[in-house]
């Protein structure tokens, strides 16, 4: 099969997928206990009031109406309106707390690999001795920890007892310098940006770090002991060329799993991670979305989570073909 | 072949080899216990995983044990007080603005005045059984629906395949999250929606090994002599593929403990008065400056718990596979 062939069979089948998540979703929400309208007029308004409110956002007709309806808008790109927000677009809202998060996650990520995949190779080069068993432990506490606990701690630290680094908060590097306190060059806006960052991105990334170091080096290791490479040896091949040449390149296919793994894993601590420094992103979104019965902030999220993360899912099967290219694009094992 | 000389055929093929397998398996678990007993990492796991199933079960056979919610009766009848308590003590001889640490309160108290040890201690319950009992729920299911998948193929397999890339499409602190909104933030609904999340980890572990030993000859044997395909999936091909599913329980056990701690963290989990190390943690953030003793102990609890699990899920792994680098 051609790579677009299957690129296109893989696209087909996250039709079934998405339309599971919206059926789960819709019918969680609307499981949830609480009257979203009598929220939004407050206790205060009368019968006329709430009936005037429920038919504008639709939700004085049946669950199955109301389903058909919802399924129809999505197709077209259309996630309905916030209450909770007063009527703005959910699209609009996720569009405005996504660049927050795709930040956060992006230098979470780029902490996580560039640390991860030198010292995983480290501790698989000096496997078994102090070096190894010191890259052990910690990767061994990074994927025992709560991020949320890492995250309190790095403010006690960093924020209240060493007054370094702030503790809540983030600030995008494209701002405006005006807008940005006490910033009044570009530069002052990206020092302040980068220090709004850094905890954050600690707090998000230790998980990543110690998951993808772990791989790494079991990865490594077992390239190493290939037969291929032990000839190499024989042949005087020096170990820094094995390392470069023949180990690395290999070894990064479960490595690459285990990234692909960690997104879903990322999303979810994007939650905890932006509860924790009061970043509004798309994790703070959800919670006050759930918190204010939201039912079309939420269902947005969670499937535009959900497409964000098939469509990873497809790109990293594509990557994986790029890397090995003995992997062929036929369907499933079992065919 | 009638019913009767099917049925024959079957005991008289599979028994030989359910003999074999058995006989294997006792030799292999053996050398799996010698291999665990002499990896030092793995003893240290089983120790923490014992001590704390030990705390959880003694606190849940007898909840009155300790008084762990005398603050609380405090809170809403201050006549109650109970000798006096002081909030946000810090632990034995260190001072803060509050006070000094004594040893009526080792690890201090917290901003009602109960003591965090105790506290702790009864937090223990939630972390081990939603961990536990998750994990054993999340992978019966996803055990059984990885091995129908990957046995029978084709459009079953594809049905079930879409269905748990689904489940894992969701990110699945907010899955759960959504469960406990709907269903009610109690113990069970928290067992439940942790157990949904869990299911696809072991469905695709399950069926990718399903699909190397689904091509064996012993597989291909039973198959030949009509044996039912229920029985293959059960006596054979679940059984087979144990090994790495008793690892990954044990990794997913320490996961799960952290998905809990997550979901109380943010206020969704089991609701106040009960303990629980995340519901602490929270409550923990308005007083950081004051008292970031109060921080320290629910996260070193849930780090100790979950390194035990890790340990001894490592030392499982290795022990199963020879190969693998240790």
């Amino acid at each position: 099969m051609t790579t677009t062939g299957y690129i296109g069979r893989r696209l087909l089948q996250i039709v079934p997928v998405l339309l599971f998540v919206v059926t789960v979703t819709f019918v969680l929400i609307n499981s949830i206990p609480g009257d979203p309208v009598r929220i939004l007029v407050g206790p205060a308004a009368d019968a006329a009031a709430i009936e005037a409110a429920r038919a504008k956002y639709g939700l004085d007709q049946p669950l199955y109406v109301r389903y058909v309806r919802y399924l129809a808008a999505v197709a077209t790109g259309d996630f309905g309106t916030s209450i909770h927000y007063g009527g703005v677009a959910v699209t609009e809202k996720i569009f405005e707390r996504l660049p927050v998060t795709l930040l956060l996650l992006a230098s979470s990520f780029t902490l996580a690999i560039g640390s991860a995949i030198p010292l995983g190779i480290f501790a698989a080069k000096n496997r078994n001795n102090g070096y190894d068993h010191l890259a052990r432990v910690t990767s061994l506490i990074g994927v025992s920890t709560p991020s949320f606990w890492v995250g309190l701690l790095l403010i006690i630290v960093f924020a209240y007892y060493g007054d370094l680094l702030p503790p809540s908060g983030l600030v995008m590097p494209w701002a405006d310098p005006a807008s940005v306190d006490g910033a009044t060059s570009r530069l002052d806006v990206l020092t302040t940006a980068a220090s709004h960052l850094i905890l954050p991105s600690i707090t998000l990334g230790t998980l990543q770090m110690a998951a993808i170091t772990r791989i790494e080096r079991s990865s490594m290791l077992e390239v190493l002991n290939k037969d291929y490479v032990q000839l190499a040896r024989a042949y005087g091949v020096s170990e820094r060329t094995i390392l470069r040449r023949q180990a690395f390149k290999n070894a990064q296919l479960p490595v690459l799993t285990v990234i692909g793994i960690q997104m879903t894993t990322a999303l979810g601590g994007a939650v905890l991670t932006e509860t924790v420094f009061n970043i509004n992103g798309m994790g703070n979104l959800i919670i006050t979305a759930v918190r204010a019965q939201d039912y079309q902030l939420i269902m947005g999220t969670t499937i535009f989570f959900a497409i964000v993360f098939v469509l990873g899912v497809l790109v990293v099967d594509v990557l994986y073909a790029v890397i090995d290219p003995r992997i062929s694009y036929g369907g499933g094992s079992g065919e | 072949m009638s019913d009767s000389t099917a049925a024959a055929g079957d005991s008289a093929r599979t028994g030989g080899v359910a003999d074999a397998d058995e006989r294997s398996a006792v030799s292999r678990t053996s050398q799996v216990v010698r291999q665990l007993k002499r990896n030092s990492a793995s003893r240290v796991g089983l120790y923490v995983i014992g001590l704390v199933t030990l705390v959880a079960l003694v606190t849940t056979i007898d909840a009155d044990l300790f008084d762990y919610q005398f603050a609380a009766t405090f809170w809403y009848h201050p006549e109650n007080d109970p000798a006096g308590s002081t909030i946000l003590l810090p632990p034995v001889g260190i001072e803060n603005s509050f006070g000094t640490g004594t040893w009526a309160h080792p690890l201090g108290t917290d901003h009602r005045g109960r003591d965090v040890l105790v506290r702790l201690v009864y937090g223990t319950r939630i972390a081990v059984q939603v961990g536990l009992i998750a994990t054993g729920i999340g992978m019966t299911i996803g055990t059984v629906v990885g091995a129908v998948s990957g046995y029978y193929g084709g459009w079953v397999d594809d049905v079930l395949q879409r269905f748990v890339e689904s489940l894992y499409a969701i990110p699945f602190l907010i899955l759960v999250i959504a469960i406990m909104s709907a269903f009610g933030k109690e113990l069970g609904i928290a067992i439940v929606g942790v157990s949904i999340t869990t299911i696809p980890v072991f469905t695709r572990l399950i069926r990718s090994q399903v699909l190397s030993v689904r091509e064996m000859e012993y597989v291909e044997a039973a198959k030949a002599a009509g044996v039912r395909d229920r029985h293959i999936i059960f006596r054979h091909i679940i059984p087979n593929s144990f090994a790495p599913v008793l690892v990954q329980s044990t990794l997913q056990v320490g996961v799960n403990i952290l998905i809990v701690a997550s979901l109380s963290f943010l206020g969704f989990g089991v609701q106040p008065p009960t303990p629980s190390w995340g519901q602490m943690l929270a409550n923990s953030r308005q007083y950081m400056i004051v008292n970031p003793w109060f921080s320290l102990w629910p996260g070193l609890a849930i780090l100790a718990t979950v390194v035990g699990f890790n340990l001894l899920g490592d030392g499982l792994r290795d022990a199963i596979d020879p190969r693998s680098n240790d």
